[in-house]
């Protein structure tokens, strides 16, 4: 996820950029030992799980717009700035969740299902983790949850869209939402280190950041390790 | 309490093989050349290696007498008589017997008397884990001294027969990758208690191991087939493993990318914890398999902001070939012998290990008494 040019300047954003690395590292470690990440990985995915995966990110994909489109409004004028930016980011993605139906529909499923599946226990989590903070003043630790979510949405271009791909051999546009997405969130993540040094600029942002980036890596796990017990 | 590094030593067998003479001493496996041995000579830019077997594969110096050697030479090097040992603490990932430990045979060929001894068994970092053993002993004043040895002869497991041995599973490319990257040689090192000339002070040794989150990615005694969940013992004979690739050496190489990031998530670890500063540091000694590998640290530590100028990075893996758990310390000798360094220099040496993801990292300060 972190092959462009270094836009980090300042040193607080430095240090910032090496924390939200070192949780991305334990994040993947993470995502490795979920069951149903390991069988991806592992290429013992069967197609009902691909399916079930798709179904159970659905509503993480809906809601992230929203929360993106909150957090944007939660930014006061003097940071009109980063509230541009946030709104072209949410603007970019909120209709990402068309591509993913249309990917469990190559895959079998049926739009019904997808359309009206419940939230996991770990996205109604995550989900209410992330309304509540972008509903607060200037969400600046907001940048955190960013970081992991765009970063995500690399590794699944970059490493798992293949994998899919590689396993389901006779499928077709399978992985549309997992490739877009991704080479999508390759110039998302070049805005976010620009935010970061643009919005890092105390000890303690940086703390708010960075715990706020932790506790979305572990609901993001908590709603991936849900599938298995959907 | 601090530990020193007082000497070095280092044994290469025999001359240096350039790339065109590896397959006159390994041999060609069916009587062919390699198809693949261009494409990971090219990337892994080893130049030239040593191997421990002749050309008609018979091994004229074992692992324990490389081993030996090494020690040896360096404490000729060194300011102490060989009877004032006090502990020997070897690594190596395949010794020339089974049992017993590999130290064992190694104090027999050094003939140094009542040691407490100390076996370390892995892959590239086991030579670590025998230091940092070694460095913690000296520490909790158990010794005033340690000898540590690593050495490696890898070149038995590419003999053509071996391939030739495991059936359909020799055109494998996990199994022929390591053909083209590992070599023999023996590294050693005098820690001591107190300096002695130019010494290098170890400040502290650490390494994190991850071989709960990742499978395994470099091995001898897993079977060719993956749905065959046995392993080498498992089977009725060890022909029967032979047959079914289960003595083959093995690199996932689907998995070795992860080796960059640990390397670097273990380095930003110690960034955290205030015992790295960048600005400190003088030289990278860093064990890497390949200069492909090389430039993805490099590139990755950049996008960290952690990056560390590329002319204080020093190898000798050109030249010297990649030893396994023995190069980081013929590293560290070729380097103590040859470069230019000076009183309080900071010294960083990492060795990211793919066997099943352990990274170890040291820093040492050069003192001059």
């Amino acid at each position: 996820m972190f092959n462009m040019e270094n836009k980090i300047l300042t040193e607080q954003g430095q240090s910032c950029l090496q924390s939200l690395l070192t949780i991305w590292f334990d994040f993947e470690r993470g995502l490795t030992k979920i069951p149903i990440i390991q069988r991806l990985e592992q290429g013992r995915l069967s197609i009902e799980d691909y399916r079930f995966l798709l179904l159970n990110m659905r509503q993480q994909v809906i809601e992230g717009s929203r929360w993106i489109s909150r957090c944007a409004s939660s930014f006061d004028r003097s940071y009109s700035d980063v509230r541009s930016k946030v709104i072209g980011h949410a603007q970019a993605e909120h209709r990402d969740y068309e591509m993913l139906e249309q990917d469990f529909v190559a895959v079998g499923g049926n739009l019904d299902e997808i359309q009206n599946a419940q939230r996991n226990i770990g996205s109604e989590a995550l989900h209410g983790f992330l309304m509540y903070h972008a509903t607060q003043k200037n969400p600046v630790d907001l940048i955190g949850a960013m970081w992991i979510i765009e970063g995500l949405g690399n590794k699944m271009a970059s490493e798992w869209a293949q994998s899919i791909d590689e396993i389901f051999v006779g499928y077709e546009g399978i992985t549309t939402f997992m490739r877009y997405h991704g080479k999508n969130d390759e110039a998302h993540v070049e805005k976010l280190y620009e935010l970061i040094d643009r919005l890092c600029k105390s000890d303690k942002a940086q703390e708010n950041i960075e715990r706020t980036a932790k506790v979305v890596a572990r609901l993001y796990l908590l709603q991936l390790e849900e599938i298995d017990n959907g | 309490m601090s530990a020193y590094i007082t000497s070095t030593g280092h044994y290469l067998p025999g001359a240096p093989i350039d790339n065109e003479k590896i397959e006159d001493v390994l041999g060609f496996v069916h009587g062919n050349p390699s198809r693949l041995k261009r494409k990971i000579l090219k990337s892994n830019g080893i130049k030239t290696r040593y191997y421990a077997i002749d050309n008609k594969h018979n091994t004229f110096i074992s692992n324990s007498k490389m081993a030996a050697n090494a020690g040896n030479n360096c404490l000729a090097n060194s300011y102490l008589s060989k009877n004032k040992i006090s502990m020997l603490s070897c690594a190596t990932s395949q010794g020339d017997i089974v049992l017993p430990g590999f130290g064992s045979m190694v104090q027999a060929e050094l003939d140094i008397s009542d040691i407490e001894l100390q076996t370390s068994h892995g892959i590239c970092s086991s030579s670590m884990m025998a230091l940092k053993s070694a460095y913690t002993s000296l520490l909790a004043k158990q010794h005033e001294n340690a000898l540590v040895i690593a050495s490696e002869l890898s070149s038995r497991l590419f003999k053509a027969s071996r391939y030739e041995n495991a059936g359909d599973y020799s055109q494998d490319f996990n199994a022929e990758f390591l053909r083209w990257m590992l070599s023999d040689g023996a590294g050693a090192l005098l820690l001591e208690s107190q300096p002695r000339n130019t010494s290098f002070r170890i400040d502290w040794v650490k390494s994190f191991s991850h071989a709960d989150v990742y499978p395994v990615c470099m091995s001898i005694g897993i079977p060719g087939d993956d749905s065959d969940s046995r392993t080498w013992q498992d089977y009725p004979s060890y022909a029967e493993a032979e047959a079914a690739g289960a003595l083959l050496i093995r690199q996932d190489v689907r998995l070795l990318d992860n080796v960059v990031k640990l390397g670097v998530d273990g380095f930003l670890r110690l960034l955290d914890e205030s015992l790295i500063k960048i600005n400190e540091i003088d030289h990278v000694l860093c064990h890497f398999s390949s200069e492909y590998f090389k430039s993805r640290i490099f590139a990755m530590l950049e996008k960290a902001g952690a990056a560390i100028p590329e002319h204080k990075w020093y190898t000798n893996l050109y030249t010297r070939g990649n030893t396994g758990c023995a190069s980081i310390f013929i590293m560290l000798d070729e380097f103590r012998r040859t470069q230019s360094y000076k009183e309080g220099d900071k010294i960083i040496c990492m060795v990211p290990e793919s066997g099943r993801f352990n990274n170890a990292y040291m820093q040492l300060t050069v003192v001059n008494v």
